[in-house]
């Protein structure tokens, strides 16, 4: 497998605040990697370096390039969708195509359009972008996005302010639209809940360093959560759960690697949810 | 390269319509005065204009030449004025409306260096805004010149003869051309500095440009007695050295009573190779380079958050 992201020991500081702390991972092709963290994690940060847009310390390589330096190379096969980065809201669509058209070697026109005639910028074309919705605009920009043959995907909270609608359209367009195995998306959210089904793997950062870094099936292997009661559920908090919560009168314990079948002589044994997974590892990190 | 710049400099076109829209505006309060003086001079006595055509009639070709391009001269100046007015608010704001809206971003996920997007910015300004301007003059003129044949003919005048036997078009609209694009270079070291102003300021752009234009020399003087950063400042205003050779006191020979024939030529004015070897064009433009390479630096590594 080769790798389209490595990074190794890569720390970025603002001033005394260290936003990443020595940070290593990979991602290879084909993948579509979640990266989660609370607000202030560093996640920004870290794709923002991924992203050419801040320079680090440590060994960042991006499709072979570094991501500072070479950046004009390394746009032509990235392309990132951020809450942050704004379509400009004066221009029409008509012109954004012509432009993105006009200027980017891997785009292709044709396809752009067919995709934006399924969605309902459709017959805006002459329109602003700030006489469009917020959900028009993503599904602009991610016609845009798709219609680019790049070989990575960056979405910084894409969905972020958009209804429930728009959110489940964005990520089976997405799927349906934009991913194969010669792409490979990297994506943080909050609404973990709703891309848990189609990430490959997951990282979890917090206060700058990475606390977690599987693939979805090693997850699913490495950590079980058993719900129990009584004296069960006593004998369970002898096995040393990561974390515990009460539903309904009954006990929920996260375990990771443990005896799954004396575990399961103790009660229900389930998937852990990410979301789950990951407020136990961040508290676990905090305590 | 250089179709990125084509694309880049469409879209300030896009994005700033008062390219066009100002000089546009300016070509349509410009018709109107006209017109309306055509208007009023119709309403006085006949005997006026009469006068008027006679006068016309009568004058050498060398007058009534003169007597056009003053005309065009009045007529133009404004959309210099205009165009400084634009420069001044394309160039403070080309950099920073990106970051206000948080279009930034987007902008830089595309191929393009941020070297481009500054250049293609300067490009718009040195260049293109100057360019518009000028093809409004012209057109302005040519139309304005149509109106009032239509005018002299109505009177019973001959426009052909008053009118276009007389109007040193070549003349006047390349003289506009080489002295609306000189001037934009000559003044190209504010224009830079502007781009970095633009680039650099988290807020009142207007107010960060021209605050140093004021304090810089009053410190100065504070300080040391002295006004050199004043001159070179006021210097910039006065001294283009394009039109080191006006004479306005040739152009009219008060001994003779007559128009001068030779100094009615505006391209006769101006002084291209003065102008193109002169040490202070080039001084400006090394300042130009050096605030426009500081704006790319700026948008490159500032970290917007």
């Amino acid at each position: 497998m080769t790798s389209l992201v490595s990074a190794h020991g890569v720390s970025k500081n603002y001033g005394n605040v260290r936003a990443v702390d020595n940070v290593s991972f990979e991602i290879e092709k084909g993948k579509i990697m979640g990266l989660i963290g609370p607000n202030g994690a560093g996640k920004t940060t870290l794709l923002k370096a991924v992203l050419g847009l801040t320079d680090c310390e440590g060994e960042l390589s991006v499709l072979g390039l570094d991501p500072f330096r070479q950046r004009k190379e390394l746009m032509q096969n990235i392309c990132f969708i951020a809450d942050v980065a704004v379509l400009p809201r004066w221009i029409r669509v008509s012109q954004l195509l012509d432009f993105v058209d006009s200027t980017h070697p891997n785009f292709s026109r044709e396809k752009a359009e067919s995709l934006l005639d399924k969605t309902n910028v459709s017959a805006r074309r002459d329109s602003r972008v700030r006489e469009l919705s917020k959900g028009m605009v993503t599904q602009l920009h991610l016609s845009i996005i798709a219609a680019v043959d790049a070989k990575l995907l960056i979405l910084d909270e894409p969905t972020l302010g958009l209804d429930i609608i728009f959110r489940k359209e964005f990520y089976s367009n997405l799927l349906s639209d934009y991913f194969d195995e010669e792409r490979t998306i990297l994506v943080t959210t909050h609404q973990v809940e709703e891309i848990e089904n189609i990430l490959t793997d997951v990282m979890f950062i917090n206060e700058g360093r990475v606390i977690l870094d599987e693939t979805m099936d090693s997850l699913s292997a490495s950590y079980v959560e058993l719900m129990t009661s009584g004296e069960h559920a006593d004998n369970a908090r002898k096995m040393g759960p990561i974390a515990e919560r009460d539903i309904f009168g009954k006990s929920v314990m996260l375990f990771e690697r443990p005896d799954r079948d004396r575990l399961g002589e103790f009660g229900e044994l389930h998937t852990p949810s990410i979301a789950d997974l990951f407020v136990a590892k961040i508290k676990g990190a905090a305590a | 390269m250089i179709a990125n710049q084509i694309a880049l400099i469409r879209r300030e076109f896009w994005e700033h319509r008062s390219i066009w829209v100002t000089p546009a505006a300016v070509a349509v309060v410009v018709s109107l005065v006209s017109l309306a003086a055509l208007v009023t001079v119709s309403a006085f006595d006949r005997e006026v204009h009469l006068a008027i055509f006679s006068a016309a009639n009568l004058a050498g070709d060398a007058e009534r030449q003169a007597a056009l391009t003053m005309y065009f001269l009045a007529t133009s100046w404004i959309f210099l004025v205009s165009l400084a007015i634009l420069t001044i608010f394309y160039s403070l704001d080309s950099l920073y409306s990106e970051r206000k809206d948080k279009s930034i971003l987007f902008w830089r996920s595309m191929p393009i260096t941020d070297s481009e997007t500054v250049v293609s910015k300067l490009l718009t300004a040195v260049l293109m805004l100057p360019l518009v301007t000028v093809a409004v003059i012209m057109a302005t003129h040519f139309i304005n010149l149509i109106v009032s044949s239509i005018w002299i003919a109505i009177q019973g005048g001959d426009a052909g003869h008053i009118v276009w036997g007389s109007v040193a078009l070549f003349d006047n609209w390349t003289a506009a051309l080489l002295f609306t694009l000189a001037s934009a270079l000559w003044m190209s070291p504010f224009i830079g500095w502007f781009l970095f102003v633009s680039a650099f300021t988290k807020r009142a752009p207007l107010l960060m440009a021209f605050m140093p234009l004021i304090l810089i020399p009053i410190i100065e003087w504070l300080f040391f007695r002295s006004k050199i950063f004043l001159e070179a400042v006021l210097d910039r205003g006065d001294l283009n050295p394009l039109l080191r050779g006006v004479d306005f006191e040739r152009l009219f020979d008060e001994d003779k009573l007559k128009v001068n024939e030779e100094a009615i030529r505006l391209l006769a004015q101006l002084d291209i190779g003065d102008f193109i070897v002169s040490p202070s064009l080039w001084a400006g433009f090394v300042v130009c380079g050096l605030f426009t390479t500081a704006a790319i630096y700026v948008r490159r590594f500032r970290d917007e958050s």
